[in-house]
């Protein structure tokens, strides 16, 4: 598990019944992997940190799984 | 005078009756009217009475397909009734027809009220695969959110499952994304309800590793793939991806395709040039989406490892399925996007090859699956795979080389030979060369078949009959102060039209050789339907020469020895390699 700090911005992607996607300011798409309530809503700037899950797969394959362990808006 | 207008006027009669045949018969059923408004108005006025429509008779009309849109042409759901009030509105003056949208092969267009807004299902040919199999004895793993069994899976078979996430046998959705996926493979048709789903007689097998957040370990999925396997499904698929490349999850697959089951991935939704795994895995096929109009989706990953494209829908269009409202948990029709949605159409599809075909093997399926998908000629960044899915010709060609007992009852009624007439007068017109002549042509037909795959067509079908024996049955009828010789015409075959009206039981060289066919293959080569007819009638011949040069070789300046029968063999050979000669040149456009 890699751990990371990413900064962008969280919206929501359209697949399935929809998740949470951070966007970094490079232009990289994270699915957020059940994000606190507090990122489940779309953010112009958040900086997150935490582990990508290369075991997890999901519906929405948008790339990378985020787990979130730290953030801050 | 009189007598030649009543004899005119039964002919023309009876000419059309038989000609509109099976158009009266297939007609008449329709539970959609088409709206075809003038392609002059605004769009406004369009728009405007559009509304009127929706608001006045509680329907809403849709565009037929996205290539409808210039043209102006809506369809909506309605009957007798609501066609003939709209008839009669206003709306008349800005439209160019309002007709009855009529089913015209009423066995293989389900009755699911909403199917009409299954433009993804029109996109890969199911209607004519429907025709074939429907999934019979085929049972697809949803390896998923799990899969609960909303109203329109209520006819739909279940063998029983488990949820990997919760640890117990009922796996149950609590996404929407499993039951959605499922409902595409084989979502309840023909039940009067709903949507439809692409082997809907086929059994799902729920599988639930992703929880209520859509997502899910490795672990449990590899489990999952091994459940399904050990638990006798035939196809898995996996709308599901990310993470990287594990021992486990490859083995299971490895361990999967050794007992044989095909394995379904989608591609993945990031836009970007690979497959995301599980897809990208050897022995996983891989699938690419694709949006409304047979484009790319924008999301749909592409390039190394995509093996095929299927319809999973963009913000034109999306996939309308039916499944659970996560929140409230109650049943909901909802359109999707995504590779998710192109997977199962693809395992879908691979359901209808193994019905087709049990003994085909994982290998097999995929090269089936590739060899009938329709290519894409300029696609430098592989965002298609082989091509696009084709339900219809995958399972043409899964049943290349059976035969099968569809194919010859569909092409006796398509025929007219179940008529009980035919048993009845047949033996008017010797029936024992005549039905030599009739199987002959048919087993003859589907031998090509093998080689130069085609479709039954109508076309094909009344060529064969035409060239080999007619509608000889009609050779009984005789009719009061009207003369005889129309039914020995409509009821001969084209080798003996030479002889038949003057009665004359013995061939006319010019008619009872290649010369005629090869008159009409000339001619009708260019013409997308009728040079079946041409093909169809040139095997007909050929069949009837030959059984004529065994049976009864009469042929005139010939006699009916040696000579006539040498004459007939060969012009029946010269037939025979015509007819290929004919097919060769483009064998998929019937």
């Amino acid at each position: 598990m890699s751990s990371i700090t990413v900064t962008g911005k969280v919206e929501k992607s359209g697949f399935g019944v929809g998740v949470w996607a951070l966007v970094s300011e490079s232009g990289e798409t994270y699915e957020l992997y059940n994000p606190p309530a507090d990122l489940k809503k779309p953010l112009s700037k958040v900086t997150v940190a935490g582990k990508i899950r290369n075991d997890v797969m999901t519906v929405a394959m948008i790339g990378p799984v985020l787990e979130v362990t730290d953030y801050k808006i | 005078m009189k007598k030649l207008l009543l004899i005119c006027l039964f002919i023309i009669g009876l000419g059309v009756a038989l000609v509109n045949f099976k158009g009266l018969a297939a007609k008449g059923n329709y539970n959609s009217i088409i709206v075809n408004f003038r392609e002059d108005i605004p769009s406004t006025v369009l728009s405007q009475q559009l509304e009127t429509i929706s608001q006045q008779y509680k329907q809403i009309p849709n565009l037929n397909s996205i290539f409808s849109i210039n043209e102006h042409l809506y369809t909506l759901n309605g009957d007798e009734k609501l066609l003939k009030a709209l008839q009669r509105s206003p709306l008349k003056q800005y439209v160019e027809s309002i007709e009855p949208n009529y089913i015209y092969q009423a066995f293989e267009v389900p009755n699911d009220p909403d199917y009409s807004k299954q433009w993804n299902f029109r996109s890969i040919n199911i209607e004519r695969a429907w025709e074939e199999t429907q999934g019979e004895g085929v049972t697809v793993a949803v390896i998923d959110t799990g899969v609960s069994k909303v109203p329109d899976l209520e006819q739909t078979g279940f063998v029983e499952g488990y949820d990997f996430v919760n640890d117990r046998i009922e796996a149950t959705d609590d996404n929407g994304h499993g039951t959605h996926v499922a409902g595409t493979i084989a979502q309840s048709t023909n039940n009067n309800y709903g949507v439809a789903g692409i082997a809907y007689k086929a059994k799902i097998m729920p599988l639930k590793v992703l929880s209520s957040g859509g997502g899910g370990t490795i672990t449990d999925i590899a489990e999952a793939i091994r459940f399904a396997a050990d638990h006798g499904a035939n196809v898995i698929n996996m709308s599901l991806g990310g993470g990287g490349d594990t021992q486990v999850l490859k083995e299971a697959i490895d361990y999967a395709h050794n007992k044989g089951v095909i394995i379904v991935a989608a591609a993945g939704n990031s836009n970007q040039n690979s497959a995301a795994y599980p897809a990208r895995y050897p022995h996983v096929i891989s699938v690419s989406a694709l949006d409304p109009t047979g484009k790319k989706a924008p999301y749909s990953n592409y390039g190394a490892g995509v093996d095929i494209s299927a319809p999973g829908g963009s913000e034109e269009g999306k996939i309308l399925q039916e499944t659970i409202d996560p929140d409230t948990g109650n049943p909901v029709f909802t359109e999707f996007q995504g590779t998710s949605m192109a997977a199962p159409h693809v395992a879908g599809v691979a359901a209808l090859i193994k019905a087709s075909n049990e003994k085909l093997e994982p290998e097999e399926v995929l090269k089936v699956l590739k060899e009938s998908s329709r290519q894409v000629k300029e696609d430098p960044f592989n965002h298609y795979g082989a091509g696009q899915l084709d339900a219809a010709s995958a399972v043409q060609l899964a049943l290349k080389g059976q035969i099968t007992f569809k194919d010859f009852f569909r092409w006796l009624r398509d025929s007219g030979y179940l008529n009980p007439r035919f048993w009845i007068d047949g033996g008017v017109a010797a029936l024992l060369p005549k039905v030599a002549m009739v199987l002959g042509s048919y087993i003859f037909a589907w031998i090509l078949r093998n080689y130069f795959p085609f479709n039954w067509t109508w076309p094909l079908s009344t060529g064969l009959i035409f060239g080999s024996t007619g509608l000889f049955f009609l050779r009984g009828f005789y009719v009061f102060d009207l003369p005889q010789w129309p039914f020995r015409v409509m009821g001969s075959s084209l080798p003996e039209l030479g002889n038949i009206i003057q009665g004359n039981s013995w061939f006319n060289p010019f008619f009872a050789s290649v010369i005629i066919p090869f008159c009409l293959i000339a001619l009708l080569l260019g013409h997308s339907q009728w040079r079946w007819f041409a093909i169809g009638t040139t095997l007909g011949v050929s069949v009837c020469l030959g059984v004529a040069a065994v049976t009864s070789p009469g042929v005139m300046w010939l006699g009916q020895d040696t000579l006539a029968r040498c004459f007939l063999a060969v012009n029946a050979f010269l037939c025979i390699g015509l007819a290929c000669l004919a097919m060769k040149g483009d064998e998929r456009t019937a």
